[in-house]
C-alpha cells in the first residue's frame, strides 16, 4: 500500500516534471557538441551523446518556445498585416471591422497613458499586447494535447506551448521595455540627469534597484500568473489521469471536468488581463520616462 | 528558473515583430482609419449641405408659390375692377346715347313742330288772303299787302 502511494507520488512528480521541461537545443561539454538535450526521466537517456537539461550552460535554446511564439507572431502579425492589405476604402468588413477596433482599442490606450511625442510607442504597444495574448492563449489548449501529439507523430517528447511558462520570453520583452525607458529617459534629462536620477535623487541608490526590479517585475508578473495557470492546468490534469489509473478513482471525474471548466473559464480573464498589464504598464513607464519632473 | 540563449532569441525576435508594426502594420491600419475618418466628414458635410439646399429650394418654391397666388389674386381684382369699369362705361355710353336720341327726338318734334306752324300760317295767309279776298271780292294785290299779312302771321 505504502509503496503504491510512493509509486503514485513518483509518477506523479515525474507527471509534472515532463510538463515543465522545454524541448532544449544547445551546447553540450560532455560531448562538445551541440544537440537537443534529454530528461532524466527520459527512457532514452541511454544515449552517451547527449546531456541532460540541467547540464546544459547558458548556452542552449528552448526550441519550443522559440517556435511557438515566432509562429504565433507570424500567424497574429501577418493576420493584421493581410487584413490591412485587403483594405477596402468603402464599407470595412467583419474582420477589418475587428482589426480597427483593436487599432482604437490600443491607440486610446496609448493616447490616454502617454503624453510624448515618440511614435514606437503605439506599436511597440501593439505588438506586445497582441503577441502576449496569441501566447497566452495557448494556455487554452489542453496541456496534455503537445505531449500527445509528439508522442504519437514526431517523436519530440517535451514540448510547451506556452511561451509565456518559459522565464527567457517574458524577461525578453521586459528588457526591450527597460531599454526603450532607458533611451527615453535620457533623451528627456540628458545622461547625467538620468545618472543622477538613478543613483543620487531621492534615495540613493536604492533607485537604481526600484528602476531594475520593476522591469524584472513586469516580466515576472506575467510568467508567473501564466505559470500558476498551467500548473494549475497540470494538477487538473493528473486529477483525470487517476481516472484512467483506477477504477476506485473514477469518482474524479466530475470534480476534474468541473474544475477544469471553471477553472479554463476563470483562465480566460487572466490571459486576456496579463497581456493588458503588460501593455498599460510599458505605456506607462515610458510616459514616465519621457516626462519632466 | 533557466535562463538561457532563449533569452536572445525572443528579444531579437520581439524586436523584428515591433519593427514590422511599426514600419508596415499601425502606419496602414492608421492611414486606413484616417481616409475613413474622412470618407466620413465629408458625407456629414455633403448631407447638411443637401439639406441645407432642399431647406433654400423648399423656402423658394414657398415663394414662388406665395407671388403666384398674390399675383393671381391681384389679376381676379383687376378684373373685377376692369369689369366694373366696363360695366359703368357701357351704363354711361348708354345713358349718354339715351340721352343723344331724346335732344334729338325732341329737337325734331321742336322742328316739325315749327314746321308745321310755318306751314299752317302759310296756308292760313294764304287761306286769310283768300278769305279776304272773297270778301272783298277782289283779287287783293299779294305784294301789296304783303306788310300787313307779315303783320298778321307775326302775330299769329
Amino acid at each position: 500500500m505504502a509503496k503504491e502511494a510512493a509509486n503514485n507520488l513518483v509518477e506523479t512528480s515525474d507527471y509534472i516534471g515532463h510538463h515543465l521541461v522545454n524541448l532544449t537545443f544547445g551546447w553540450c561539454e560532455k560531448t562538445s557538441s551541440w544537440g537537443f538535450a534529454h530528461h532524466q526521466q527520459d527512457i532514452s537517456k541511454s544515449l552517451d551523446s547527449a546531456c541532460d537539461v540541467s547540464e546544459m550552460g547558458f548556452w542552449a535554446f528552448h526550441m519550443d518556445t522559440i517556435f511557438m511564439s515566432v509562429f504565433l507572431g507570424v500567424l497574429v502579425f501577418g493576420f493584421f498585416g493581410l487584413i490591412n492589405r485587403s483594405a477596402k476604402k468603402g464599407t470595412p468588413g467583419k474582420l477589418q471591422n475587428f482589426v480597427e477596433f483593436v487599432h482604437e482599442f490600443i491607440g486610446s490606450a496609448v493616447s490616454s497613458g502617454y503624453h510624448g511625442t515618440s511614435k514606437i510607442v503605439a506599436p511597440l504597444a501593439f505588438a506586445s499586447c497582441l503577441w502576449i495574448l496569441s501566447w497566452n492563449l495557448m494556455d487554452l489548449l489542453p496541456v496534455e494535447m503537445a505531449n500527445f501529439f509528439g508522442q504519437a507523430g514526431s517523436g519530440i517528447n517535451y514540448f510547451k506551448i506556452l511561451p509565456t511558462a518559459d522565464l527567457n520570453a517574458p524577461l525578453a520583452l521586459a528588457a526591450v521595455v527597460m531599454v526603450l525607458v532607458t533611451y527615453f529617459s535620457i533623451n528627456t534629462h540628458g545622461l547625467g540627469g538620468f545618472l543622477k536620477e538613478l543613483f543620487i535623487i531621492p534615495l540613493g541608490p536604492l533607485e537604481f534597484i526600484s528602476f531594475v526590479s520593476k522591469h524584472v517585475a513586469l516580466a515576472l508578473r506575467l510568467y508567473g500568473n501564466l505559470f500558476a495557470g498551467e500548473m494549475i492546468f497540470i494538477l487538473i490534469a493528473i486529477m483525470f489521469g487517476q481516472f484512467f489509473m483506477s477504477f476506485s478513482q473514477t469518482l474524479w471525474f466530475l470534480p476534474g471536468l468541473i474544475m477544469n471548466l471553471a477553472w479554463a473559464l476563470f483562465h480566460i480573464l487572466i490571459v486576456a488581463l496579463q497581456a493588458y498589464i503588460f501593455m498599460m504598464l510599458t505605456i506607462a513607464y515610458l510616459n514616465l520616462a519621457s516626462t519632466k519632473h | 528558473m533557466n535562463i538561457n540563449a532563449t533569452f536572445f532569441a525572443e528579444l531579437i525576435a520581439f524586436c523584428i515583430f515591433v519593427f514590422i508594426t511599426y514600419r508596415y502594420i499601425w502606419p496602414s491600419m492608421a492611414s486606413v482609419l484616417e481616409e475613413r475618418r474622412k470618407e466620413i466628414d465629408e458625407g456629414l458635410q455633403a448631407a447638411s449641405e443637401s439639406k441645407r439646399q432642399l431647406e433654400e429650394a423648399k423656402e423658394e418654391s414657398s415663394r414662388v408659390i406665395d407671388a403666384a397666388k398674390s399675383e393671381a389674386s391681384t389679376l381676379i381684382n383687376q378684373a373685377g375692377s376692369r369689369a366694373d369699369q366696363l360695366i359703368d362705361e357701357a351704363k354711361e355710353q348708354a345713358a349718354e346715347e339715351a340721352k343723344k336720341i331724346k335732344d334729338t327726338a325732341e329737337s325734331d318734334i321742336a322742328q316739325s313742330t315749327n314746321k308745321a306752324k310755318e306751314t299752317l300760317k302759310e296756308e292760313l295767309s294764304v287761306l286769310v288772303v283768300a278769305g279776304a279776298s272773297k270778301i272783298l271780292n277782289k283779287e287783293i294785290d299779294e305784294s301789296a299787302n304783303k306788310e300787313i299779312v307779315d303783320q298778321l302771321i307775326k302775330e299769329l
